[in-house]
Formats: C-alpha cells, structure tokens, sequence
C-alpha cells in the first residue's frame, strides 16, 4: 500500500474515540481525504497543534484504494492560522471556503484549486474585520473558476458575443455568465451585473486586488454567489457554513 | 434482524467502537449471568430518565439546579463557561475553582451547523443580568472553534459589565519545551506573566 507524502490542509476535525481523530483534508496531490489520526487526542507529542483546523503542512498517509478513511501517519505543520479565530467574520468565512471544497472539490490531484486554497485562507487570516466579507467572496470564486466553473463575464454565455465592457448586463445563473440583449429574452433571469461589480468579479477570479464595498454591494454579492452555487454545485443540499457565513447571525444585537 | 445483531447494532452506534468490537461486548454479555445483562438495561433505561440539564448552568444533574448551584459555598459572583458538562468533571478534579459554572452545549461550528443560537449564550447573558457576577472565566477548549466561540462570548458578555477572562495556554506541567509545538510555544510566550 502506498505511502502518500503530500501538503494539506485541515478543513474539519472531530473526535472519533477517546484518543483519536478524523479529519478531512484538502491535499495538493490526493485531492480531499479523510484520514484517522490514531493517539491525536491523547498525545500532543504525535501530533502537536496540527490537528487544529486551517493547519497547514506536510503529511505522510497510508492511502488503501477501496478505503473512505486512509491513516495518518504524519504531519508537520509549516504555518497554522490562529488569527482566523480572532474574528468571526474570517472564522465565518474560512468555514465556508472550507465547504465549498468539501463538498465539491474530488479526491483527484488539483493542484491549483489546492494553492487558490490555501492564499485565500492566507489573506483571510489577515484581513481586516470589515474587509472579510470581499475577502472571502474574492476566495470562492477563485475556487469556483478552479472547479471548473468560472462564469463568462465579457462575452454572452449563450451566444459568446463579445460585449461592451461598460453596460449593465443581464446575468444567467443557469446560462453560467452575462448575456446579450437578444438571448436574455430567452433566458430571463431576474439578475442585473452593472459593469463595475462585473470588473469586481473579473478581478477576483484574476487573483486581483480590488477596492473596498460598499455593504449593500458585499451583500448582492453573496447573493449572487450563492444562487451560482446552487445552480452549478449544491443543487438542493443546504451549504451551513455558507448560510452562516452570509447572514452572519453573531452581527445582530 | 437477530437479537444478537439487534444490540450489536445499537453498540457499533457509540464513539469509538466499530462492529467487530458491538460483537465482542454482545457475546461478551450472553456469557455473563442474565441478571447482570437485566441490571445494564435498567441502568441504561433510567439514565434518561434520571439525567436532566440544570436550569441554571446547563450541567447534566439528577437534581434541580444541580449540586453546584446549589452549593452556599461556591462564589455566585464567578462564573467559568465550559463547552460541554463533562469539562465541569476536568477542572473540579483540579479543586482549584470555587465559582459556579455555565455550559455552553458546544462550540460554534460553522460546518456541522452550530451557530450562536445552537448555544446557551443568550441564557448566559440573562444569568449575568440577573444576578451579581463579577468575572466570567472562558474555558472553551484551545482550538480554533473554542476561540472564535471564546471570542464570541467576550462580545456578548463584556457590555454587560463583568470581567471576562480567559484561561492561559501553553506548555503543560511536565512538559518538555524542546518537544512542543510552535504554536503552543508562541502561546506559552504570549501569556508570559511577571515573576
Ligand atoms: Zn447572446
Ligand atoms: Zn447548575
């Protein structure tokens, strides 16, 4: 059986026995697995801190084909993220980052979707508390556009027209990007993207920096975003980090 | 099904124990005597029955409030908020703390579905204003979601006027520095304290 030696990323974490652990973990090399880490609970020396969720660093597995839980043998932490538990709207949004490959991300080697991963859980770490919403929209659909799923921003999803970079343009959830006038008659879709959100959205998905939202802005955005999802990824299954991470039920008075 | 499957079945469902070990206990008990296999069913059916959670800190208790609530010798003015009932058990051991409790029923988990409503936080704030307290001790366990939770009873509690305070982290008694982690180092360093 083969010793898998790759990095990873601890993405959820539970008690299994008295003394030992499941994780699920996002790997470079093996896609998400679920690994039991024997003695975790009992001996920090076998593991250290590492079993904390959103660690990063370098692990050794058994991986058994026919297996759903593989065994841990090793892991060594290169950096941890404590600083995601100091606000709730980063702690809020890595849970949510950490949903999106769970539940959609396969146990193939995605290399890219594994880095896009790990600097949006970096700038998250460090983002300031009223920045972790974009932060965390700018995150998801970088790791949308890795699974494969980016939608078309400058020509129309149906027709591939090329379109006018400074309009107002309808957009498609089921048409998977912005449409033309003439195929939006086809496609009603209830969504408008005026041309600065849509160079948000490009810019995000181009790993670029942009500028601060206004809070109504953020909150279309996570709209947006999540009907995307239910479109193209979570059908009827309810996404509960995300949901909490949107409505952010710790912000109420 | 069998009877024998039956209750392998309904064992292989507690943490830390797969099918093979459900068989062991099951054939396990048919060789005891059936008055013991009798004496573990009654056991199990009145637990239930039995164990309630204190209406005051949330603690798992025959009684109402339970013992430590009820207790004149405890300071009322302190209160240390635990994730779960079963760390009431670890630091009592310890016999350090002479407050009284506060039960937390978990920690927000944002993945398993646990928000702050799935929490006893509200019924927290209701007992700081209602009675005297003068310092509130977070205890939620040192891990990423006992921070963000920790953090989050800070935010509730702290307008309300009593101290919140939060358990140190770092190397444990009997510890070796040149064996722990550098995180746990780091925390050790951060909560240094004058001598
Ligand atoms: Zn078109
Ligand atoms: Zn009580």
């Amino acid at each position: 059986m083969p010793l898998v030696v790759t990095d990873a990323i601890v993405l959820h974490a539970f008690d299994y026995s008295e003394t030992s652990r499941i994780l699920r973990l996002a790997t470079r090399e093996a896609g998400v697995l679920s690994v039991l880490a024997r003695g975790a609970r009992r001996s920090k020396k076998r593991f250290g801190s590492a079993l904390d969720l959103f660690a990063e660093g370098t692990i050794e597995v058994l991986v058994r084909d026919q297996r759903d839980l593989q065994t841990l043998c090793a892991f060594d932490v290169t950096h941890s993220r404590p600083t995601l538990a100091s606000d709730l709207g980063r702690f809020a949004g890595a849970s949510a980052l950490a949903e999106l490959i769970l539940r959609f991300a396969t146990d193939e080697r995605q290399v890219s979707l594994f880095d896009a991963l790990s600097r949006s859980l970096d700038e998250l770490a460090l983002a300031p508390p009223d920045e972790t919403r974009e932060v965390t929209l700018a995150g998801a659909w970088r790791l949308v556009g890795e699974l494969g799923f980016a939608p078309s921003l400058d020509s129309c999803s149906a027709c591939h027209a090329d379109l006018a970079i400074a309009d107002t343009l309808p957009f498609s959830h089921a048409a998977g990007g912005v449409l033309c006038a003439n195929c939006a008659r086809l496609h009603p879709s209830g969504r408008t993207l005026p041309a600065a959100e849509r160079a948000r959205l490009g810019a995000w998905m181009a790993d670029e920096r942009t500028g601060k939202m206004s809070d109504p802005d953020s909150r279309a955005h996570q709209r947006l975003l999540r009907e995307f999802l239910r479109e193209h990824l979570a059908q009827d299954r309810a996404l509960r980090a995300f949901e909490m991470w949107e409505h952010a039920p710790w912000s109420r008075a | 099904m069998s009877a024998i499957d039956d209750l392998a079945t309904e064992l292989a469902k507690l943490p830390g124990i797969g099918r093979k070990t459900a068989l062991r206990l099951t054939y396990h008990l048919l060789k005891q005597p059936p008055e013991q296999s009798k004496r573990l069913a009654t056991v199990l059916a009145e637990l239930s029955d039995r164990v309630h959670r204190c209406s005051v800190c949330f603690n798992l208790t025959e009684a109402d409030p339970c013992g430590i609530c009820r207790d004149g010798r405890r300071d009322r003015t302190v209160i240390c908020v635990v994730e779960e009932a079963s760390d009431i058990g670890a630091i009592e051991r310890a016999g350090e703390f002479r407050g009284v409790y506060h039960v937390l029923g978990g920690r927000l988990s944002p993945l398993d579905g646990v928000g702050p409503d799935d929490l006893t936080i509200r019924q927290l704030t209701e007992r700081i204003q209602s009675d005297e307290i003068r310092e509130v001790i977070v205890a939620t366990n040192p891990s990423l979601e006992g921070e963000a939770t920790a953090l989050f009873v800070q935010r509730q509690v702290a307008p309300l006027g009593a101290a919140v305070t939060r358990i140190a982290r770092g190397i444990p008694i009997g510890g070796d520095l040149e064996y722990a982690d550098g995180v746990t180092i780091a925390q050790a360093l951060s909560a240094r304290r004058a001598m």
